[in-house]
């Protein structure tokens, strides 16, 4: 099918639309038994930025019985022309509608999208509802970080891939073509893949709720379904498959460059942090694989950027080791360099003179709270010597620009905090004018404060997020007291926080306010032109939602979670200890310095901090 | 003057299919990981952010196809102009083709005239719709254009000529060749807003697609080359 060119001229950026690009698997579909639509639940260009969609493309386009196409939120304009002319949701390969593959699949990784999953089988003309749907429609499948928590999106998924999805979706296939090809219903379908580990079936759970609201239990229909849901990992990162080759989009993307994942997990354990628990254990990959990945990719694509990836990049064990390997030829071959954000204690001349990214564009560092004391109930390691001493080297090396993250709201916060923001970035101007070399420029410090949104699987996962009306308050008291024209100072949406934090706790109850949502053509929550705080307001109100009971409230320690029906590794009681440190202003130790015994190292893995358990 | 390590190549090539909704911008991105990946030793510009020099003849509206797309750059080393072609095929998407290479003779300014052929998808096609069409373009033809200093109207009757305009199956066809001197430069979609004019409904329950196929120099004979 293709799409008519009419439509396409009356759009916004249509390359968002067309496919055909260099890289792109098309398959005789006849050949095939299994036909897959990766879907991402937001536009073209943040969706072929996703680094897990490029590598789980390639996997299955690699089966040789399996067809993975790629599918996206169409901009409201798009879905309007489709809307008006009858056009289904269609796969950019082969243009074919949504309706006619074997599984669906979403890719969640904000909140924030999921009425854009729900808009979007809307528009593949696919019942939203997991019970609506029968043998005839494709299996609707959802993966990514936001799946740690999916009881919201309980009602409208067949079934959940829990962790890494390197293995999980190959065992998917595998069993959607057995099938296919035997007598075998959708219930037994879906029974059988409960049995695999990291498949989570919420329709086979039976969920009952205590009086005053909170999940009493989660009980598996039957005996052979599993109680709780294990995440699966890839044990050896250099033996995990890595593209080869890459969709290059003709139109420009986010992350528009090779992306090279250098390791998976985070050593540091921030609080806060739901990255920094669920991917754990820390699990690196070799330089020398690294290395020749690099190289392969930028022979293949034809990118000319190539950017390390990991949690906390300049933890890797090797990160001297591994760029100055690839400075031997990347600038030979005029390829650059680039790290995402870099810890202050990494931040040094000889990096930033290597990395050209750094060379050229803007400083950031996130030190996240204003005063020590409150970094050391998030655990965030870093003090004010070790961020002025990296913002000294910056503006040696002739930066006059700092961005500074922070979060506020976050556990036992006070004014002293708020204050403590300003305060320390007064103290970077400062540095800035006690640095002799610096540039006869004035200086100029960003502040970009996120409100703090409870996650699931963090010590904090228990605490309610600070009430909206106080958000706002703090936001203003910082604005009135920044009396600094050199310190700029820009805070995140509350309402869009607070709505996030509904679902990041949220149980399967809320799969009706999404559902109400959906039906008043809510969608694109992620975008601010979009997004409104009332019309969610409206919707918890309409379905007898109270959605403070899931933001703000703050959870009983012995509550059945929403999310307990998961485990990913590290234990409840680490996480309940880590919560208690917090409380005492206590630090835990990186992983490279001291386990603190979080549980993941259950799991195994390769290249790991962790000591190893004995696999029986 | 070119310096001695340095050769001169204009590829001719088309772009269709998806391509066509590729804004030039975007297209110039997609051939520079294309020369890349052909593994062409192209020059790079010389300063602090060296990059592959490609220069392209006139720039296409979105959504237009075309038979007839030039760029130029350099080498650093004689590569033969076959092989240059064959490379740039294999690293180039499936509808975006080069066709030929060779030691450019002329310059983009020279280019004079463009011929392009619209298809007008219409239920009311027939040989007669296609004769009135083709007589719209007798006289004047006044078009409202939009520059940088306002919107005017403009006889385009000088810098557009119809070369031929029939009934083919469902769709009306008109070859057309019309002005690209830097100043006088007419976009086909003018001659669709023309036709517009008289026939409103024209486009209903039907689409047009534009390509552009061939360019001259201006005399409007020679092939420009």
């Amino acid at each position: 099918m293709k799409l008519p060119e009419s439509i396409l001229k009356k759009v916004e950026k249509p390359g968002r639309y067309v496919g055909g690009e260099w890289g792109q698997i098309v398959k005789d579909k006849s050949s095939v038994d299994v036909r897959f639509a990766f879907c991402f639940p937001d536009t073209y260009e943040i969706g072929m930025s996703n680094l897990g969609i490029r590598i789980l493309y390639d996997i299955m386009n690699k089966m040789d019985y399996v067809w993975c196409e790629r599918a996206y939120a169409p901009w409201v304009d798009m879905e309007e022309q489709m809307r008006s002319h009858g056009i289904p949701l269609w796969a950019v390969e082969s243009g074919d509608p949504l309706s006619e593959f074997d599984i669906v699949g979403f890719s969640l990784q904000y909140e924030m999208c999921y009425t854009n999953m729900l808009n979007m089988l809307s528009l593949a003309k696919i019942p939203v509802l997991a019970s609506e749907r029968d043998e005839k429609q494709p299996l609707i499948v959802c993966g990514g970080p936001c799946t740690y928590n999916s009881e919201p999106m309980a009602d409208f998924a067949d079934i959940f891939l829990i962790g890494e999805g390197e293995d999980e979706v190959v065992e998917l296939c595998s069993l959607y073509r057995e099938y296919k090809h035997s007598d075998m219903t959708k219930e037994e379908l879906l029974r059988r893949a409960s049995h695999f580990e990291g498949f989570y079936v919420p329709s086979l759970y039976d969920v009952s709720y205590n009086a005053d609201g909170t999940v009493k239990e989660y009980k598996p229909k039957y005996p052979d379904v599993p109680a709780k849901v294990r995440k699966r990992i890839v044990k050896d990162m250099d033996k995990a498959p890595y593209p080869e080759n890459l969709v290059m989009p003709y139109i420009e993307t986010v992350q528009d460059r090779v992306v090279l994942e250098v390791y998976r997990g985070c050593i540091r354990g921030c609080r806060f942090c739901q990255a920094g628990m669920v991917y754990r254990p820390v699990r690196e990959k070799s330089v020398e694989k690294l290395n020749e990945t690099a190289k392969t990719l930028i022979e293949n694509t034809g990118y000319d950027e190539i950017t390390l990836s990991s949690l906390s990049i300049s933890d890797y064990t090797c990160i001297d080791k591994l760029t100055d390997e690839m400075l031997k030829w990347t600038d030979e071959k005029k390829v650059s360099l680039s790290l995402p954000s870099l810890r202050v204690n990494s931040f040094t001349k000889e990096l930033m003179e290597k990395i050209s990214t750094i060379r050229t564009g803007g400083i950031t560092f996130a030190p996240e709270a204003g005063t020590q004391r409150l970094r050391d109930v998030i655990n965030k390691n870093i003090n004010q010597e070790e961020l002025l001493r990296a913002c000294r080297v910056a503006f040696e090396g002739g930066k006059t620009a700092v961005k500074l993250y922070f979060m506020q709201g976050l556990p036992t916060e006070t004014d002293e905090d708020l204050d403590g923001i300003i305060a320390l970035a007064r103290e970077v101007i400062e540095e800035f004018y006690r640095t002799p070399d610096r540039v006869k420029r004035q200086p100029q410090v960003t502040i970009s404060a996120a409100c703090f949104v409870p996650k699931p699987f963090t010590p904090f996962q228990w605490e309610g997020q600070c009430p909206y009306d106080e958000l706002i308050r703090r936001q203003k008291y910082v604005t009135v007291k920044n009396t600094d024209r050199k310190i700029k100072y820009n805070y995140h949406d509350a309402g869009v926080s607070r709505i996030e934090a509904v679902f990041a706790r949220g149980d399967r109850r809320l799969g009706k306010a999404l559902l109400e949502a959906h039906r008043r053509g809510m969608r694109l929550d992620a975008w601010e032109e979009y997004f409104s705080y009332e019309a969610w307001l409206d919707v918890f109100r309409s379905v007898g939602t109270d959605e403070s009971f899931y933001a703000n409230r703050t959870f009983k320690e012995d509550e059945v979670l929403p999310w307990d029906v998961i485990d990913i590794g590290v234990t409840k009681e680490f996480l309940l200890r880590e919560r208690h440190n917090a409380y005492k202003g206590k630090t835990t130790p990186a992983c490279s310095e001291k386990c603190s015994a979080c549980g993941a190292n259950k799991l195994g893995g390769e290249r790991s901090w962790c000591p190893k358990i004995a696999t029986p | 003057m070119v310096p001695e390590d340095r050769y001169p190549v204009r590829v001719r090539f088309s772009k269709v299919g998806s391509l066509k909704f590729i804004s030039h911008l975007d297209l110039s991105r997609t051939m520079r990981a294309a020369f890349l990946r052909a593994k062409l030793p192209i020059w790079y510009t010389m300063g602090f952010n060296p990059h592959p020099k490609m220069v392209f003849s006139l720039p296409l509206s979105v959504g237009t196809a075309s038979l007839c797309e030039f760029m130029d750059f350099m080498l650093t080393e004689r590569v033969p102009y076959g092989d240059i072609v064959a490379r740039l095929n294999a690293s180039f998407p499936a509808e975006l083709r080069a066709i030929e290479a060779y030691e450019p003779s002329t310059r983009f300014c020279d280019i004079g005239w463009a011929t392009y052929e619209i298809r007008i998808e219409t239920p009311a096609a027939s040989p007669e719709l296609a004769e009135k069409i083709r007589a719209l373009f007798d006289g004047e033809i006044i078009v409202s254009k939009t520059t940088k200093i306002g919107t005017f109207d403009l006889d385009i009757a000088p810098l557009c000529d119809i070369l031929s305009c029939e009934c083919d199956g469902g769709e009306i066809v008109i070859d057309v060749r019309l002005s690209c001197d830097e100043k006088s430069f007419v976009n086909p979609k003018h001659v669709i807003e023309h036709i517009l004019k008289s026939y409103p409904t024209i486009l209903d329950g039907g689409d047009y697609t534009v390509c552009r196929t061939n360019v001259f120099l201006p005399d409007k004979e020679t092939e420009f080359r």
